[in-house]
C-alpha cells in the first residue's frame, strides 16, 4: 500500500469520528498555541529590548567602574571602599587603543521642572568629551552642545522637557530652574538649592540606557558636580576606543585591569547584551518548556483515544489482515491518524498563538502600561512597544513539535494495533 | 498436479482458561485446483478452526498447512500477510468496512497490495459487474441489502485473482432466495473462471451445491464425499 493510499485511509478515519478527532486536536491546538505565543511575544520582547539598548548604546566605549561590579556590591551589601577620580580619567587615556576617556558623576537629586519638584538623575560630565564619544546620542534640539559652558549650565533629556510627548513643555531653553540637593542625616537633613540655567534639550534617545546619555537625565558640568556633591570621586568612566572589534575591547580591558587589578570592573556593551541575550533566551526556554507541559497534556489524550480507537476497530483491523495487510501497514495508518491530528492541530495552534499575542499586545498591554509618572515611563514603553515575531525556527519547531508528539503517544496504541492477531481480531465484536 | 491446500495431520489446541480444548485433533485434506468442495459439520464440530488454519488467519499446534506447495508454518508475518492475498475470503457477517463505498472495499484489496489506482479501478468495475452491482458501486454497506452486501465480500475476495475462495457461512446471515442467488453466483464463479472454492456451512441444502462435501466431527473428518449432482 503507498503513502498517499495509507494517509487517504487514515484520513478517512479521522473523518469518520469528526468530534473525537476535533477534541483531540484540541489539545494540541492549545499547547502548539501556547508555545507559539509565549515565544513570539518572547521574540518581539528581545527585538524591543535589544534595539532600546543598542540607542543608548556606543559599541565603542567601555564603562569602568569602581569595585567589583554592580552585582557583587548589590550582594556584598554596601558600596566600595575603593572609587575614581579625575586623574584616572588622564591613566586610562595613555592605554594604546584608547581615543579617549571621559568622568562622569551621576546623583539622584530634585530638579523643579514648571510647577513640581520631580527626581532626576542629575550627571556630571565634561560637555565636549562627552558629545564627542556619544556624538549620535548626546545631540541638542535646536543647537550644538556648548564647549565652554558656563558652571551653572544644564542639559535636559527629552523627556525632562516633554514628559508625556504632548506637548505640555515643563521647561524651555534659556529658563532657570533649581536643583535642590539634601545632604546630612536623616534626622537633620540639610537642604541645598542651586539655579541652573537650562542651555540645550537633547533630541529623543528613545531605548533604555544603563551606560551613556538618557531621556530621563540632566546633565552638568562635571567640576559643578563635584563641587555641589563634595566630592572629588568620580561615578564611572566611559573610555572611547579606537575602534569596535574585540581584539581592541578585550585589550584595553586587559591593560586597565592591569593597572588598577580587581580594584575595578570594566564592562563592554557587546558583553552586556549577549549576557542580556541568554538570560532572555533562557528564560524563553523556560516558558516555551512549561507551555511544552500542556502539548504533554494533549499527547496523553491522544494515547488515550487512540487506545480507545484501536480498541473500537479490531475487528476492521482483523478485516484488514485479511486481506493481506502487513503489521507496519497498520501501524503507519495509526501513526498517519495522529500525524494528521498533529499537522492540523499545529497549523490551528500556530495561527491561535499568533492571534493571542497579538491580543494581548494590544489589548492587555496597553492596560499595563497606562501610567504617566517617569519611574516606570520607560518600563511602559517597551512594553508597549513590543510586536509579536513569529521566527521560521519557532514555526518549523511547532509543527514538528505538534507532530512528533502526536506520533510518539500514538507509538503504543499503533504498536497494539499491528500486533492483533487476524483470527482474533476478526472474531471481536 | 499439486493440489492448491493441503493439510497434514492438521491439530489446533486452544486454552479456555486453564482447560485445553482439543478443536482440530489430526485433519488430513487435499483441495485440487477448480474444486467447489463444502465443509459441514455441527456447531463446535471445529470447521472454522479448519478455515482460519486453511486462510492463514492462524497457525496450528501441530501439523502442517501447505498452500501451494508452501509450508505455511515457515512463514512470517510479512510473508503470512502476502499470501492472505492470494485466498479469498467471505465471512458470514460479510467484514465490509462501513465507512467505505462498495467499490471502495473492493478496491481496498488491491490497494493493498500496491496496485496502481487506474488498473484498481477498471478491476473493480469488472468485479461489480461480475456481481451484478454496478449500479450500487457508490452505496455505503448499510445503505444495501445482506445478499447485496455478501456480493459485494465476493467481488472483493476475487480482487486479487486469488488462488482459492474460502467462505464462511455465506448463506448464514442472509434469506433463502437470496442465499439461492448466491449459490449460483458461486457455481458460475467455479464453473466459468475456475476459481476454486472451500466453503463452510452447516445447511445441508448449500453443501450439496458443491462438487465435494467433507462432513467434520468432533475436529476429525469423518466423511468426504463426492457430490455427482453438485457444481452442475
Amino acid at each position: 500500500m503507498d503513502i498517499v493510499d495509507i494517509f487517504s485511509y487514515a484520513w478517512g478515519g479521522i473523518k469518520l469520528r469528526k468530534l473525537r478527532a476535533a477534541l483531540t486536536t484540541l489539545g494540541i491546538i492549545i499547547g502548539i498555541a501556547a508555545i507559539v505565543a509565549l515565544l513570539s511575544l518572547g521574540e518581539g520582547f528581545r527585538i524591543v529590548i535589544t534595539s532600546q539598548f543598542e540607542r543608548g548604546f556606543a559599541l565603542d566605549v567601555l564603562t569602568v567602574t569602581a569595585g567589583r561590579g554592580l552585582l557583587a556590591s548589590i550582594i556584598a551589601g554596601s558600596g566600595s571602599e575603593e572609587y575614581l577620580t579625575l586623574n584616572d580619567t588622564y591613566i586610562i587615556d595613555e592605554i594604546a587603543g584608547v581615543k579617549q576617556a571621559t568622568a562622569t558623576l551621576s546623583k539622584s537629586i530634585g530638579v523643579s521642572l514648571g510647577t513640581k519638584t520631580y527626581t532626576v538623575t542629575v550627571v556630571g560630565i565634561n560637555f565636549t568629551e562627552y558629545s564627542t564619544i556619544y556624538s549620535t546620542s548626546f545631540v541638542l534640539q535646536n543647537s550644538s552642545v556648548p564647549l565652554n559652558p558656563s558652571n551653572d549650565s544644564i542639559i535636559l533629556g527629552y523627556r525632562l522637557y516633554d514628559p508625556w510627548k504632548n506637548g505640555t513643555i515643563l521647561v524651555r531653553v534659556g529658563d532657570y530652574i533649581n536643583l535642590t540637593w539634601t545632604t546630612g542625616s536623616i534626622a537633620k537633613p540639610i537642604v541645598k538649592r542651586y539655579t541652573f540655567h537650562v542651555v540645550g534639550v537633547l533630541k529623543e534617545i528613545g531605548g533604555i540606557s544603563i551606560f551613556g546619555p538618557s531621556d530621563i537625565q540632566a546633565y552638568i558640568p562635571i567640576t559643578t558636580a563635584q563641587e555641589i556633591f563634595e566630592t572629588d570621586q568620580v561615578s564611572q568612566i566611559q573610555v572611547q576606543l579606537v575602534n569596535s572589534e574585540q581584539t581592541t575591547i578585550d585589550s584595553v580591558t586587559d591593560s586597565i585591569k592591569n593597572i588598577y587589578g580587581d580594584k575595578v570592573t570594566v564592562i563592554s556593551p557587546s558583553a552586556m547584551l549577549n549576557t542580556f541575550s541568554s538570560i532572555l533566551s533562557t528564560v524563553q526556554l523556560l516558558l516555551a518548556g512549561l507551555a511544552g507541559i500542556s502539548l504533554l497534556v494533549a499527547g496523553i489524550g491522544i494515547m488515550n483515544i487512540m487506545i480507545v480507537s484501536v480498541i473500537e476497530r479490531t475487528r476492521e483491523i482483523g478485516i484488514l489482515k485479511s486481506l493481506g495487510m502487513k503489521n507496519k501497514t497498520v501501524m503507519t495508518i495509526f501513526l498517519c491518524e495522529a500525524a494528521l491530528i498533529g499537522l492540523v492541530g499545529a497549523a490551528i495552534g500556530i495561527v491561535f498563538g499568533l492571534g493571542l499575542s497579538n491580543f494581548v499586545t494590544t489589548f492587555i498591554f496597553p492596560l499595563i502600561g497606562g501610567g504617566t509618572n517617569q519611574t516606570n515611563a520607560q518600563g511602559n514603553r517597551v512594553v508597549s512597544n513590543i510586536t509579536p515575531v513569529l521566527t521560521p525556527t519557532v514555526c518549523l519547531g511547532a509543527f514538528f513539535f505538534g507532530i512528533a508528539t502526536s506520533v510518539l503517544f500514538a507509538l503504543y496504541p499503533a504498536w497494539r494495533a499491528s500486533k492483533l492477531k487476524p483470527v482474533e481480531a476478526l472474531r471481536y465484536e | 498436479m499439486a493440489p492448491v491446500v493441503q493439510t497434514i495431520n492438521l491439530q489446533k489446541t486452544y486454552m479456555l482458561g486453564k482447560v485445553p480444548v482439543n478443536a482440530l485433533r489430526g485433519v488430513n485434506l487435499e483441495v485440487e485446483s477448480g474444486d467447489f468442495m463444502a465443509i459441514v459439520g455441527p456447531s463446535g464440530s471445529g470447521k472454522s478452526t479448519l478455515l482460519n488454519l486453511i486462510g492463514a488467519l492462524d497457525r496450528p499446534t501441530e501439523g502442517k498447512v501447505i498452500i501451494d506447495g508452501v509450508d505455511v508454518s515457515t512463514l512470517n508475518d510479512d510473508q503470512l500477510a502476502e499470501l492472505r492475498r492470494r485466498i479469498g475470503f467471505v465471512f458470514q457477517f460479510f467484514n465490509l468496512i462501513p465507512r467505505l463505498t462498495a467499490s471502495e472495499n473492493v478496491e481496498l484489496p488491491l490497494a493493498i497490495a500496491g496496485i496502481n489506482k487506474r488498473q484498481r479501478k477498471e478491476k473493480t468495475v469488472e468485479l461489480l459487474k461480475a456481481v451484478g452491482l454496478s449500479e450500487r458501486a457508490n452505496h455505503n454497506p448499510t445503505e444495501l441489502s445482506g445478499g447485496e452486501q455478501q456480493r459485494v465480500a465476493i467481488a472483493r475476495a476475487l480482487a486479487n485473482d486469488p488462488r482459492f475462495l474460502l467462505l464462511d457461512e455465506p448463506t448464514g446471515n442472509i434469506d433463502s432466495k437470496t442465499a439461492d442467488m448466491l449459490i449460483s453466483l458461486l457455481k458460475k464463479l467455479n464453473e466459468e473462471r475456475g476459481v476454486t472454492i472451500i466453503m463452510i456451512t452447516h445447511d445441508p441444502n448449500i453443501a450439496k451445491q458443491a462438487k465435494h462435501i467433507v462432513r467434520i466431527l468432533d475436529g476429525k473428518i469423518i466423511e468426504e464425499t463426492n457430490n455427482m449432482n453438485g457444481g452442475s
